[in-house]
Parts: structure tokens; C-alpha cells; sequence
């Protein structure tokens, strides 16, 4: 149902034909938004959420923190891909290392203590293979290790019941990936219940071909988030301006969802163009500048609606890239790389992990890490989801 | 004699096929197995389309160098271009008489990715596409040495960076892990001494031709798994085709996509393999081979895979000749159904199978197949549609490959029976 038909059904649409946001800005003042509120504040608790974007492709570290202090080392192995020195003093940490000027609008958070950067972040033996590192970050394995279920679906399943995650865009599962995570892929919410009212429920079979089965196992879970996400989009709330980037527009939904008190506890988008080999100064900049303006604007939301406290947004990546630039003015497959947390409840304003050492290199001409990423995953799943911690072995980090 | 049942006929069309035409299947009907799989094999040649008009390499790649705007102009012609060849190979699916061609170049480019996006030269792309159609039921060897010269891979995987001094990896390391030997058989010093290899390999400024530049080749000798020597590009390729798990994964491919969703066995695969090698990589000895095994025409791998976007697009048009939408709507539904042609999500290709549903592009599914079929459900509107099953059994042997899950409509008529033929989960699985 359309916002237009929920207001008319609610009675607070007085005249067809009058503006739906009209009728919206001048609807505080009807009885029938008291009656709306209060149901609301009873049917549905504050589900708390973990907003995971994937900067897929291999991000810079090394461009996204730059290695200020270190600058002359950095400056050795870039030229065409280095940041000007003179660029560094917009947004510097206190640690020797600064944030890519294109990222200053986000200064902000940090100072407020809401921004975290985690750095040195990879695996031992990193792979530089785009399938086999996203696989191993997604299904937290290590370089020898295959596995087909993601890290999420070792957590959620622990920490609620009925719908876990969504998916928004075109990409896989992938952290979520593995039949107990209950998961809804969708192109933006819009889309998504313009066509659900088509599909009918059908139950699990247990006979016929795996893919038979998955069909019908996908109808089913199809049929039940329709029903929910109509219920709770029925009356979208306002939100502020937005970054109209793609990966903007994927924020607004999420941050839509989370305001409409959707019942699930993660949603995972993406960002791409990471995989920089050529020409890659400006490309990269420009990444780093539309995820920034996406996520003020998504903080700005959170904080408006008072629910900034019950949000989290962590990036990752499946390997940072090469110290020493190409020559097409890019740069090839590295491996540790930086992961920036943002949300009212992170420990900010301050960098975990060690500098990176532009001298010590390994074989390949990459850094080596020096936080595992299960160190990550584990601090989540215990002070964030309070659910066991499948990597305890691998210690954590404390950003949130 | 394995005399071919109107199922067994109707299977090896779908699986071969795009749409299970009612003319094919009766064409193959009684025939013997070994004689159907052979017409299948050996299509009539079907007439390629006009090619779309894009703009060629060397006209586009230039105006990158100029200016911002330059740059601008550029990238919206590749947008509008690439539609256009999008809706190019739709329509070349739609109207050719020879869709097992079709199948065998979407399976190749599925091997041998590269994207309009990543590229942003679909004229290189339609190069390339004509390329994977030539070689498609070729040869394997003469296909992958096509592959390396190829000039929209070599920008797709930066192989015309890639020069003496300053190697650029990503070729080599996709050479390796995707279109041969697989990730457990080779180390970073496999990768950048096959990289070291190929440099020089790049494209004519003039002409939009692969171009050898000695100048920036890199003869010193490299170990590339174990040996030592100054290789050629095609030394090399001849060295990784006769790995074995290159014809392996090759054949694990074709089993994915021809076969069963479940895993095939490791005897089937090294048998199959063998055959191939011992044919020396003629792809359509091997693909004899799989038709005619026993696991392809295993009653319980029926219904075992899932059909793709372009099947379930392309070949619900086709089974019944149902109205088609514009083929700029096509392209989008594609998109919107995970496979965008000629911009697959990254070099591995689509994964495809179970992967193709996900309740996302379940619901474009839902909706095309309903938009489709519902038409007014009470009168026969002369549309051009062909449902020439006699009575309701024969519609639902013809549709699905499988039972339907849903009960089957009460009231009756062949075209709202269709309709929920169409729309039941059956109808997903080929």
C-alpha cells in the first residue's frame, strides 16, 4: 500500500486530492496521529542496528588514512596516487596518520567522539585474490580455510529470531550467506513492495531437487518480509535531505527502515569502484567524498530521530592495496587496510591498531596486518550483539 | 536404443535451448539419443545481427585524454552504447534460429568475463562477443589464446598496462586461478612471473587491434609451476591448458551449467576431463560426451537447476510466443534479475544456480512472468500465442520439467492454465 492509501485508510487524508505532504506536515495536529504514535511505541521496540557497507574493489588504506607523520616513506612509493602534504592538516589524528581531505566533513562526528577508525586490519598470509579475500572476510576463515557460511549467520541466529538481515542492491549475502540467516535482498524498499503483494505464500516442501526446494523456501521468507516491511513502510517517516549518491539513495532506505522500526539487525550495502589499479587519484578521492556526504547524511537522520545511540556503521574491504603505485597511476592488490565505525554508542575519536610500516614490508611489497579482523567481528558479536564469540582467540578491539 | 520420450526430448531442449519451443521438442521426439544430441550439436548457422553503431576504441579512448568534459562525453556515450549492445544480443537471443549458439556464447562470456562498465568500450565488447561465438564450439586451446588478444579483456583486466618494469598482475592472476589451473595450484611468484610474461601485449592506438609491442616485453626467463625459461604468452597458455585441473574446472563449469545442480563426482570429473584432453580440447567432443552420459539424462537431475535470467527472459517469449516487452525494457529486466549482459559483477562471472533467487529477484520474476501470462484469462485475444498442448497433462509435461508444487486451477482453459503453469515454482527450474 502506498503512503497516499494508508493515510486514507487511517482517515487522515481528508480531501482526495490534496497533497500527501501536505496532509502529512499538517497531520500532528489530528487525533488519529496520537492513536498512530501510540501503536506504534506498543507493537515494536527499538531494534538496535548494525549498518554494514562493504567498500568492494580493495580499498587504499593508505590513501584513506595517510601516514602523515611518515609522509616522506609514502611519498617514495606514490606519485601520481599521493595525497599533498599541505592536504594533510584538514582533517589529522592525533596518532601521525590524517583522513583524506575529501573525508573533512566528517570531522565532526569524530570530534563529538562518534567516529573510530580501526587500521592495520587484515589476516596472516593475505590473498590478493578479489573472490577468495572477500570470501574469507565474509565467512571469517582464515587464508587456508573455505567456508560457505558467513560470519553473520554464526551471530544472528543467536542474538534474535524471525528476519536477521537486509540486503540492499545487487550484492551476494555474503556476510549473511548460509540457510539459518533469514535474509531479504531487495533493489530499494519502493521496488520491493510495489511487487511483493504479487507473491503467495507456499510452505516448505521436503521433496524435489535442492533448487526446487530453495525456490519455494525463498517464496516463503519473501511472502512473510512482505508482510512486514508493508505494515511498518505504511507511513514513511521524514527524513532530512539526503546525499544523493547511490550509495546515498541505499542509505536513506536504511535509515527509512530503521526509523519504521523494521525487525531485523543488520543491513549490508556496498559501495564499489575500490578496485583502483589504474588512474586512480581522483576515482578514489571521489569514492571517499560520496561515502562521507552518505554517511553525515545518515548520521544527521539517526540523530534527529534520537536513534543515533542504536546504530552502528562499520566499513570493510577485502584488502587494502600495493605501497608502491603502479604504473597506470593506480594501484595493485595489497592487504591490510583501514575500517571506519560510526554510531552514538562507538568509542570514537580515536585510531585502534598500529601505524602502518612503510618499511617493513612483505615478499609481495605489502604491509603486514597487525589487527586480525575476527578481532573486529568478535568485539561486535560480544558488546554489540552480547552473544557468544565464535573468534575469542583472537582478542578485541573496543571501539564500541 | 534409447528411443527419446516427448520429456526426455523436451529436457534436452531446455537444457540446450532458450525456451522449450513445442516445434523442437517434437523434432526430437523418437529420435534416438545419440541423433538428437547430434542435431543439437551441429545447428544450422543462424545470421549474426547488423552490429549496433558504437563508437570504435579509437575514436572514444582519445576524448578521455582531452578535458573533464571530454571525459563526460565519453562516459555517456559508453552508457548509451552499451544499452544499446545490451539490446543488441537480447534481440540476436529473441530471433535466432540457432539458440544453442546463443547458450554456448553466454556460457563463454560467463568464463571469460569483461564489462562495459569496467571497460567502457562496448564497442570492444561486440569485438569480443563475436570473438566468444566463432570459437564457441571450437576449440578450447585456440579460444583462451583468443581470449589473451582480445582487446576488451586486456583493458577489462588491465593486461595493456602491463609493461616492462612496472607489471600489472591482474591478467595473470585471473589467467591462473579462474580460466585455468584454479587457486590451490599456483603462489604469487606464479603470478608475477606469468605477468611478467605477457607484458607488452597490448592494443594498436590506430586500429583497435591487439597490438605486440617489443619494447616493453620482458624476455628474462621465469619459473611459472616449476619451470624455467623464457615463455611466450602462448608457451604459457599452453602449459596451463595441459595442467589437469584446468580441464577439471572447465568441466566442473559445464556440469553446472548442463547438468545438475548437485556436485558431480570426482571420477566424472577426471573421466570427462581425460576426454577432452585426449580430443585435445575440442569443446564440442566434451559437450558429446556430457549429452550423451547417463548422469544428463539421470531422471532425478531433472529440475535440478535453476533457470537463468535470459532463459527465464528470452525463453518464456520464445516457448509460446508471448507478447514481448520493448527490448530496452528486456535489458532492464535482465539487470534487475542479476544479469546484466556484457557487465557481469566481477571476474568470476555469475555464480548462478540457487544464487539466481534470491527474494529480490524472485519478485522480478513474480512480476514479469505475471505481466506476461495474465492477459485476460477469459477470452482468446488473438495475440499470436502458441499453446499447442492437446489437453492439460501434455501443458504441464510441456511447460515444467518438474511437477508443479501449487494445485493445479480449477476452472479450466488452456491459457489460464498457463498462467498458473507460469507462476508456480516449478516453473523456475529447468
Amino acid at each position: 500500500m502506498n503512503r497516499r492509501g494508508f493515510l486514507k485508510l487511517a482517515g487522515v487524508l481528508p480531501a482526495a486530492g490534496l497533497l500527501p505532504d501536505l496532509a502529512w506536515a499538517a497531520e500532528p495536529k489530528t487525533k488519529n496521529k496520537t492513536e498512530a504514535s501510540k501503536k506504534i511505541v506498543t507493537s515494536s521496540k527499538r531494534q538496535k542496528a548494525v549498518v554494514l557497507i562493504k567498500l568492494a574493489g580493495g580499498n587504499d588504506g593508505l590513501n584513506t588514512l595517510v601516514p602523515q607523520r611518515d609522509y616522506s616513506l609514502y611519498a617514495k612509493n606514490r606519485s601520481a596516487t599521493l595525497i599533498p602534504k599541505h592536504k594533510l592538516n584538514e582533517f589529522p589524528l592525533d596518532n601521525g596518520m590524517s583522513v583524506n581531505p575529501y573525508m573533512t566533513s566528517l570531522r565532526r562526528w569524530w570530534e563529538q567522539g562518534d567516529l573510530a577508525w580501526i587500521q592495520g586490519v587484515g589476516y596472516p598470509h593475505g590473498v590478493l585474490s578479489h573472490f577468495r579475500s572477500s570470501d574469507i572476510w565474509e565467512t571469517a576463515t582464515s587464508a587456508f580455510e573455505h567456508s560457505e557460511i558467513g560470519w553473520l549467520t554464526q551471530v544472528l541466529p543467536q542474538y534474535k529470531q524471525g528476519l536477521h538481515g537486509v540486503v540492499l542492491g545487487e550484492g551476494l549475502l555474503g556476510p549473511m550467506a548460509g540457510k539459518d540467516c533469514h535474509t531479504i535482498a531487495m533493489q530499494s524498499p519502493q521496488v520491493f513492495l510495489s511487487q511483493v503483494g504479487l507473491v503467495e505464500d507456499i510452505q516448505p516442501i521436503n521433496h524435489g531437487s535442492a533448487a526446487l526446494k530453495h525456490v519455494v523456501n525463498i517464496q516463503h521468507q519473501l511472502h512473510n518480509a512482505g508482510q512486514q516491511l508493508k505494515e511498518k513502510l505504511a507511513s514513511p517517516v521524514r527524513l532530512p535531505g539526503f546525499s544523493t549518491s547511490v550509495l546515498g539513495r541505499k542509505l536513506e532506505s536504511v535509515a527509512q527502515m530503521i526509523l519504521s522500526n523494521v525487525d531485523t539487525a543488520v543491513y549490508k550495502l556496498e559501495h564499489s569502484g575500490y578496485d583502483t589499479h589504474a588512474n586512480q587519484l581522483n576515482v578514489h578521492n571521489n569514492l571517499l567524498f560520496e561515502l562521507a556526504a552518505a554517511l553525515n547524511s545518515f548520521g544527521d537522520a539517526m540523530k534527529q530521530h534520537g536513534r543515533w545511540d542504536d546504530v552502528l556503521v562499520i566499513t570493510y574491504s577485502e584488502f587494502g592495496r600495493r605501497v608502491q603505485e603502479n604504473r597506470g597511476g593506480g594501484t595493485d592488490h595489497g592487504t591490510a587496510s583501514v575500517q571506519l565505525v560510526m554510531g552514538g554508542r562507538v568509542s570514537g575519536g580515536r585510531v585502534y591498531g598500529e601505524n602502518p610500516r612503510l618499511n617493513d614490508l612483505d615478499g609481495d611489497g605489502n604491509l603486514h596486518m597487525t589487527t586480525d579482523f575476527r578481532a573486529v567481528y568478535g568485539t561486535l558479536a560480544t558488546r554489540w550483539f552480547g552473544v557468544n564469540n565464535p573468534w575469542s582467540q583472537f582478542g578485541s578491539v573496543g571501539f564500541v | 536404443m534409447n528411443i527419446l520420450t516427448f520429456s526426455e526430448a523436451r529436457h534436452l531442449v531446455s537444457r540446450t535451448g532458450l525456451g522449450v519451443e513445442w516445434e523442437s521438442v517434437k523434432n526430437l521426439e523418437g529420435l534416438t539419443r545419440e541423433k538428437a544430441v547430434e542435431i543439437v550439436l551441429n545447428p544450422a548457422p543462424a545470421p549474426v545481427r547488423p552490429a549496433p553503431a558504437l563508437t570504435p576504441w579509437h575514436k572514444l579512448e582519445p576524448m578521455r585524454d582531452d578535458s573533464a568534459q571530454g571525459r563526460k562525453d565519453a562516459w555517456s556515450i559508453a552508457q548509451n552504447e552499451g544499452k544499446r549492445l545490451q539490446g543488441w544480443w537480447i534481440e540476436q537471443m529473441l530471433l535466432t534460429s540457432s539458440p544453442f549458439i546463443e547458450r554456448m556464447t553466454l556460457f563463454w562470456h560467463n568464463y571469460f568475463p569483461s564489462s562495459i562498465q569496467k571497460t567502457l568500450q562496448p564497442s570492444l565488447l561486440h569485438k569480443q562477443n563475436l570473438m566468444l561465438r566463432q570459437h564457441a564450439l571450437g576449440n578450447f586451446r585456440h579460444l583462451l589464446k583468443a581470449v589473451a588478444r582480445d582487446p576488451a579483456m586486456l583493458v577489462y583486466l588491465d593486461g595493456y598496462e602491463n609493461v616492462k618494469g612496472r607489471p600489472n598482475e591482474n591478467f595473470a592472476r585471473e589467467l591462473l586461478e579462474l580460466f585455468t589451473v584454479g587457486t590451490s595450484e599456483y603462489g604469487q611468484a606464479d603470478v608475477k612471473a606469468v605477468a611478467k610474461v605477457f607484458t607488452g601485449w597490448g592494443i594498436s592506438p590506430g586500429q583497435s587491434e591487439f597490438a605486440y609491442s617489443a619494447g616493453q616485453h620482458d624476455p628474462s626467463p621465469v619459473t611459472i609451476l616449476g619451470r624455467t625459461r623464457a615463455f611466450s604468452g602462448d608457451e604459457v597458455i599452453d602449459l596451463l591448458i595441459e595442467h589437469p585441473r584446468t580441464a577439471e574446472r572447465l568441466v566442473e563449469r559445464v556440469w553446472q551449467n548442463f547438468v545438475s545442480g548437485k556436485r558431480p563426482d570426482k571420477a566424472t570429473v577426471q573421466s570427462w576431463a581425460a576426454q577432452f584432453r585426449r580430443a585435445d580440447f575440442d569443446i564440442k567432443a566434451l559437450l558429446r560426451v556430457v549429452f550423451n552420459s547417463p548422469q544428463f539424462w539421470d531422471a532425478t537431475n531433472r529440475g535440478s537447476l535453476v533457470k537463468s535470467p535470459v532463459e527465464l527472459l528470452v525463453g518464456t517469449v520464445r516457448m509460446a510466443n508471448y507478447p514481448r516487452e520493448s527490448t530496452g525494457e528486456m535489458v532492464n529486466l535482465c539487470r534487475l534479475m542479476g544479469q546484466q549482459l556484457f557487465d557481469p559483477p566481477n571476474v568470476r562471472g555469475w555464480l548462478g544456480g540457487e544464487n539466481w533467487i534470491s527474494t529480490q529477484t524472485l519478485l522480478v520474476r513474480a512480476s514479469y512472468l505475471s505481466k506476461v501470462s495474465r492477459g485476460n484469462l477469459n477470452r482468446r485475444v488473438d495475440t499470436g500465442l502458441r499453446l499447442p498442448p492437446k489437453d492439460q497433462q501434455e501443458m504441464v509435461n510441456w511447460m515444467l520439467a518438474v511437477p508443479p508444487v501449487n494445485k493445479l486451477p480449477e476452472i479450466p482453459g488452456s491459457r489460464r492454465l498457463a498462467n498458473a503453469l507460469m507462476l508456480d515454482p516449478a516453473f523456475q527450474v529447468s
